[in-house]
């Protein structure tokens, strides 16, 4: 007899970045359906599902509705950091668990919350310690304007100088805009060796757009020469980019690789048009993590999760992951993919990095190396 | 675009905490090692080691001046200060300490990043203040030798306007600061009985 165990589901089926959440949504209700199907698993999860339609200032009270509505304790959902910094502070005086699916700056490791998508040390430096030797050192940062953007353009900035480079320019868009032309012009002003994007949705499916048409008058500005790199570009936007991303580059935990069968994927149709990303994949592993640790551990309220995780490793589309007891944050793979057919071809690959969220073991020379003299002739 | 740069790096830093055993510890301590520092906790006392730290945290409710090997007011590294009750009283021992950041009880989830990273950039800034200060005052205590100096010279038969823009050519040509120089000057003419000629400018 499975134990019923109902669980908050707090994803935007609308908005902004509604695809990225769509497929969060999608990663967690197919582990629901994995976990009940489940014989083996002692727990049976109802979901408790609101939807804050990509509206920043309805996930604090939608989180306090299920807190205080249902008997769940635990939350999927999330995708930006400012929902997720409304969420905390209804987790905190409830008691509650937010299981945190999305890339996210670091500066935060809060015992409320599973970290369990990258933090920076797991995509921006391994990205930028990656393109910087190929490309060139010389950026050009963009980003939405709020912290996800402000935040991972700072630490460029300071990995950029570690590697001798400069920051050729850094511009924000408002959430939803998508008149970039003054962002372009900025770029074509200025030729970087590469542009770090940390623009988001509709934003940046525009810019992609407006530089592929850029890279038609200039060659300067293809991918081949000056790539757009992101840390949170995945599969399941590719299709409001198309042709425009090929060739450019992003980083993850998971890229999709067709040719390998993946057991959590049994039941997805292959051409739904939908790939299934690092998005889909992590808010399937906190399902999964958050089943296994209540099978052994009665309710996992937050002072109980630390110990679970201490002892313990798990089976998600990551691989066998083990989650930190001190940040609750996932060691994960480090993927680098390029934009090719749809979707992903890695070109780069670390099986496991441990999370540094504050970025404390940072070591500007096994990133970039040592800084090599010039030859005087 | 004026920043305060760098990713901060406190990894490895030492902090410790001055707290009897409670659940405001433990979370302060959690903090502390998610960040990356590693951290003691001790009660009642600060221990001698503790004047290696990079970082002091001290509790306000039940603090005293003798749990502190140094005089108050003069800790060597920045100090944070854990405030519960604010009543008047305490929080005035809490400024003859010199807190460099503060930290409201309860402590829950958040609060020592950003305390580490206040109270260091207030700390460097105070000692750079009283770095400067100490410096000026030594300037300012040697007065008296500049015009010993100016009268030695002037002795030679020059007026004093010329002998201080001798003096002033001295320290130039020595490569010293004014005081330095108006100092070597007294002590040629009190060894010597003048000053030296080759030496002059």
């Amino acid at each position: 007899m499975k134990r019923r165990v109902e669980i908050g589901i707090l994803y935007s089926r609308s908005g902004n970045y509604q695809l990225v959440s769509e497929a969060c949504h999608r990663g967690a209700m197919q582990a629901v359906a994995a976990i009940n199907a489940d014989p083996f698993s002692p727990i049976e999860f109802v979901p408790i599902e609101r939807d804050p339609q990509g509206n920043a200032d309805r996930y604090a009270t939608l989180t306090e509705d299920i807190l205080r509505n249902s008997s769940a304790r635990h939350i999927i959902g999330g995708v930006t950091s400012w929902s997720r910094k409304e969420i905390i502070p209804v987790l905190e005086k409830a008691g509650g668990t937010l299981w945190y699916a999305c890339p996210y700056e670091g500066f935060e490791a809060n015992e409320h919350v599973v970290y369990m998508h990258a933090c920076p040390n797991q995509h921006l430096v391994p990205l930028l310690g990656h393109i910087i030797p190929l490309y060139g050192a010389n950026g050009f940062l963009t980003g939405s304007n709020y912290i996800w953007g402000w935040e991972t353009n700072r630490v460029a900035r300071d990995l950029i100088a570690d590697a001798g480079g400069r920051v050729l320019g850094e511009r924000y868009l408002p959430l939803g805009e998508t008149d970039v032309s003054r962002l372009i012009e900025e770029i074509r002003a200025t030729r970087p060796d590469f542009i770090l994007n940390n623009l988001i949705g509709p934003s940046s499916y525009a810019f992609f757009q407006a530089y592929a048409e850029m890279s038609r008058q200039d060659d300067h500005f293809t991918p081949q020469r000056c790539p757009i790199v992101s840390c949170n570009l995945t599969e399941c936007e590719l299709p409001a980019i198309g042709a425009a991303g090929d060739g450019h580059l992003s980083a993850g935990p998971y890229f999709h690789d067709a040719s390998v069968k993946e057991v959590w994927l049994v039941g997805q149709p292959e051409h739904d048009g939908s790939r299934p990303s690092s998005f889909q994949a992590s808010a399937y592993a906190c399902v999964k993590v958050l089943a296994s640790t209540l099978a052994s551990n009665g309710d996992a309220s937050p002072s109980d999760l630390s110990a679970a995780f201490a002892q313990n490793s798990f089976n998600t589309p990551f691989g066998a992951i083990s989650i930190d007891p001190q940040t609750q944050h996932a060691t994960l793979p480090v993927e680098i993919g390029r934009i090719a057919n749809g979707g992903f071809e890695k070109v780069s690959i670390a099986k496991t990095v441990e999370p540094d969220p504050y970025l404390s073991r940072y070591d500007r020379a096994k990133v970039f190396g040592r800084r090599k003299l010039k030859v005087v002739s | 675009m004026k920043r305060a740069a760098r990713i901060p790096i406190l990894g490895g830093a030492k902090a410790f905490v001055l707290h009897r055993p409670h659940a405001n510890l433990n979370a302060i301590l959690r903090q502390l090692s998610a960040i990356g520092l590693s951290a003691t906790d001790c009660w009642p006392e600060l221990p001698s080691e503790a004047l290696g730290a990079d970082f002091v945290f001290f509790d306000v409710d039940l603090g005293f001046d003798e749990q502190f090997p140094w005089v108050p007011g003069e800790a060597p590294m920045p100090i944070i200060a854990l405030i519960g009750s604010e009543a008047p009283g305490r929080i005035e021992w809490a400024l003859s300490h010199n807190a460099d950041a503060q930290l409201l009880k309860p402590v829950g989830n958040s609060g020592v990043y950003s305390a580490l990273l206040i109270a260091r950039q207030s700390f460097a800034a105070r000692r750079q203040l009283a770095d400067e200060i100490a410096t000026l005052q030594a300037r300012v205590a040697e007065r008296q030798t500049i015009v010993r100096a100016v009268a030695a010279l002037s002795s030679q038969g020059i007026d004093d306007e010329r002998a201080y823009a001798q003096l002033r050519s001295l320290a130039m040509s020595w490569q010293v600061n004014l005081e330095d120089a108006a100092r070597r000057v007294v002590a040629m003419t009190e060894q010597e009985g003048g000053i030296d000629h080759p030496y002059r400018a």
